[in-house]
């Protein structure tokens, strides 16, 4: 009797949910910062290698985060830490960072700079440890750089520093900077939505896939998702790309030189096996943009936090139940993911060894806008 | 019904046939020459302290074990504030199988930096997962343990230097115990903690020849003893390796922190496992921790037990995973008792922690 009355309201919240009438629209930015609580900062190298920043705080304290951690080739720090079961229950920031494994130190910058700003989990005497989980990339020795250029301690004291609300600059910058994706340039993006009731759901990603962001013919698979014209009108290509551009026949980076790091916010309050819940159901978003994704030679890792800034209990005269309420999250997330990709895709240019998407494909973005922010 | 029994007792004994078995196999044990976890072939340790591991004003440090051809890893992390890197590689379903070289460092998750040190050292020697002609990339599974702020300013603990310095160390041979490395500012349940290491080669059936060895930093808001001052883990001691007297008397042992705490170990062993089996021996080894401490695996403490098998022995290690498995714990649990046994009092004006044998000297007469 109780499981149908929840399984009606559910059903009442998702038909609403489904309505056309509801729309929904990207942030102010199209940017993870329009989630309250979120500042991303990047450092980018030269020759093109960098580190991404966010950061995630209510009232300068960390908030509940969790992980998706599917990619066969990972190079993480405290993901087991983000485990429900594990005692701390916050996260202060996470890393994104290029530089394969060798790029983790780039959390050793952030730590001292969130310490410097007395953010982390308090462990007496007025002493904090910030809990920053992080994730890599492979970027290394492309396009001729030294393969021991890559992003270390400065470079996420850097990142940190640099950390602010407001426009994320896509691209080929942080840890996008040196990314590839299948055939061509890969990079950073970033996009949010404001569903109903203020929930806000942001992403940021650095696309580095051994998968393709786009059919044979070079339509994107996630540009159906495309939320109040933000893709720049993409042309739909047909018949494959024009004859004087050559689409590269490898991935330039190589199947073992990949990895597609991310994260979800939202400005809901969550606890860690939410924010875990959500996201798994964000990493989708990566399925239905890249293909393949999660393979052998990806560590692709999705990391998901809630700022707090609405409080679980009053989303529930709504919702029904958290439950629905991860469901709604969860789905925006992934969407939202898709999105950034597509972001990234369309902001990155072309360097001396790749050409980007819109390089590749010049009709499909020959209207000139290259899309993502306003 | 009388099928069903048949079938049923013929089951049973099958299974009794089977356990007779493993019990038959199960191997005579000694330490290795060493009973030290390089008693591993190949298998290198090099330990940084800040301070004196010799007098009494070790602070803090690292703990490397190193084997550079790379061995098969697994992991097992079931306490409750771990500090970690690259765990998620060592899962079995992901790509990359060998680790170059395990960090256990002090300086709570700030000390996870050691690794990028021992990283940048293994690149230097050309040891990592090839990624291209002469470059590499490391791989240095890390864990971490909380001791900052205890017998020095809170911003004292390991960074990168402490990492090149600690495998730049590392060697063959013995393995100094007690306060030093990762050892060096441990706690355990009242009394000072330490780093600790042992050994078990297997003498006699299908694992004759397999050794088993265990480095631990033992630094947990658990005891390692009872209320009487006995180890736990006495009973697993292998040729008189604990110089223990008889029972200790009642010395009031001080409370413990409860949730700044982290007990991390390495197992190696030479035998030949996939990634999936290194990781049930993992999760085996784990065991020993709660035979030797206890509570252990507590909300405050981050335990996690790293497993390395270089493979030195060749043969197809698939039914001897039960074997390692359990002589892994047992070691684990003797290294417990040397890293308690060997750990030493700091009295200094910064802090004041008694080890284990000046907590019951009736005990440690021998």
């Amino acid at each position: 009797m109780k499981a149908s009355v929840v399984c009606a309201v559910v059903s009442v919240v998702l038909a609403s949910l489904a309505s056309p009438g509801l729309a929904q629209l990207p942030g102010p930015n199209n940017a993870i910062t329009d989630v309250p609580g979120i500042k991303v900062g990047h450092f980018t190298g030269n020759p093109l290698t960098g580190t991404t920043v966010v950061i995630a705080e209510k009232n300068g304290q960390g908030v509940a985060g969790g992980v998706s951690q599917r990619g066969g080739a990972p190079g993480t720090r405290e993901t087991d830490l983000l485990k429900p079961e594990n005692m701390v229950q916050i996260v202060n920031a996470f890393t994104l960072s290029g530089g394969s494994a060798y790029g983790l130190a780039a959390a050793s910058g952030v730590m001292q700079c969130l310490e410097g700003q007395g953010m982390g989990f308090p462990v007496g005497g007025g002493n904090v440890v910030p809990i920053v989980p992080s994730a890599i990339l492979f970027d290394p020795g492309r396009c001729g750089a030294p393969f021991t250029f890559r992003p270390n301690f400065n470079f996420g004291l850097a990142a940190c520093s640099a950390a602010q609300t407001g426009p994320v600059p896509q691209g080929n910058v942080g840890a996008g900077a040196g990314a590839v994706s299948g055939s061509v340039k890969g990079g950073l993006g970033t996009a949010s939505v404001v569903l109903s009731n203020g929930i806000i759901v942001g992403a940021i990603v650095a696309v580095n896939s051994v998968g393709s962001t786009f059919d044979d013919n070079g339509n994107l698979f996630a540009a159906s998702l495309e939320l109040g014209g933000e893709f720049g009108n993409l042309l739909p290509i047909k018949g494959g790309p024009p004859s004087n551009t050559s689409k590269p026949s490898a991935a330039p980076g190589g199947l073992l030189k990949n990895t597609t790091i991310a994260v979800v916010a939202t400005n809901v309050e969550l606890t860690k096996t939410q924010a875990t819940k959500i996201a798994q159901m964000a990493d989708d978003g990566l399925a239905r943009a890249i293909k393949p994704t999660h393979t052998p030679f990806d560590g692709d890792t999705v990391f998901a936090v809630g700022t707090a800034r609405i409080s679980m209990a009053s989303l529930l005269p709504t919702f029904g139940d958290p439950s629905v309420v991860e469901y709604v999250i969860g789905g925006a997330a992934a969407d939202t993911l898709s999105r950034a990709v597509v972001h990234a895709i369309l902001s990155a240019e072309s360097t001396a060894c790749e050409k980007s998407y819109c390089d590749t494909f010049p009709n499909a973005c020959s209207n000139g806008k290259k899309g993502g922010q306003k | 019904m009388s099928r069903d029994r048949r079938s049923c007792s013929a089951a049973c004994a099958a299974v009794v046939v089977t356990l007779l078995l493993i019990v038959s196999s199960s191997s005579a044990q000694t330490p290795g020459p060493l009973n030290a976890i390089t008693d591993v072939p190949g298998i290198k340790v090099g330990n940084f302290t800040l301070g004196d591991p010799n007098s009494g004003t070790a602070i803090t440090g690292t703990t490397v074990v190193v084997y550079p051809p790379g061995a098969t890893g697994g992991v097992s992390q079931r306490g409750g504030a771990p500090g970690t890197r690259e765990t998620d590689l060592l899962r079995p379903e992901n790509m990359v199988e060998k680790v170059n070289a395990v960090t256990l460092s002090g300086g709570s998750a700030y000390g996870l930096a050691a690794a990028d040190g021992v990283m940048l050292c293994l690149e230097g020697q050309g040891a990592g997962f090839p990624v291209g002609p002469g470059q590499v990339v490391p791989i240095v599974p890390s864990a971490i343990l909380f001791d900052p702020g205890r017998c020095a300013p809170f911003a004292v603990r390991p960074n990168f230097s402490f990492g090149m310095a600690a495998c730049q160390a590392a060697q063959t041979g013995p393995v100094q115990q007690g306060n030093v490395g990762a050892g060096a500012g441990a706690r355990s349940g009242g009394v000072k903690g330490g780093l600790g290491t042992a050994s078990t080669l297997l003498t006699t059936g299908a694992g004759n020849g397999i050794i088993i060895g265990a480095i631990v930093a033992v630094n947990s808001s658990g005891r390692t003893f009872d209320n009487n001052g006995n180890l736990f883990a006495e009973f697993l001691e292998l040729g008189n390796e604990f110089p223990l007297a008889a029972p200790a008397g009642t010395d009031v042992v001080p409370p413990s922190t409860l949730l700044q705490n982290t007990t991390i170990a390495v197992i190696a062993t030479n035998a030949t496992l996939t990634k999936a089996q290194a990781t049930k021996v993992a999760q085996m080894a784990d065991d020993g921790l709660a035979r030797a401490i206890k509570p252990s695996h507590g909300v405050g403490d981050g335990d996690t037990i790293f497993v390395m098998a270089t493979g030195t022995d060749g043969r197809d290690a698939t039914n001897l995973v039960n074997t390692i498995g359990s002589n892994a714990a047992d070691t684990l649990s003797r290294a417990v008792v040397h890293a308690i046994l060997a750990a030493q009092s700091i009295n200094s004006s910064a802090c004041v922690v008694k080890s284990y044998c000046d907590t019951f000297p009736g005990k440690c007469a021998k």
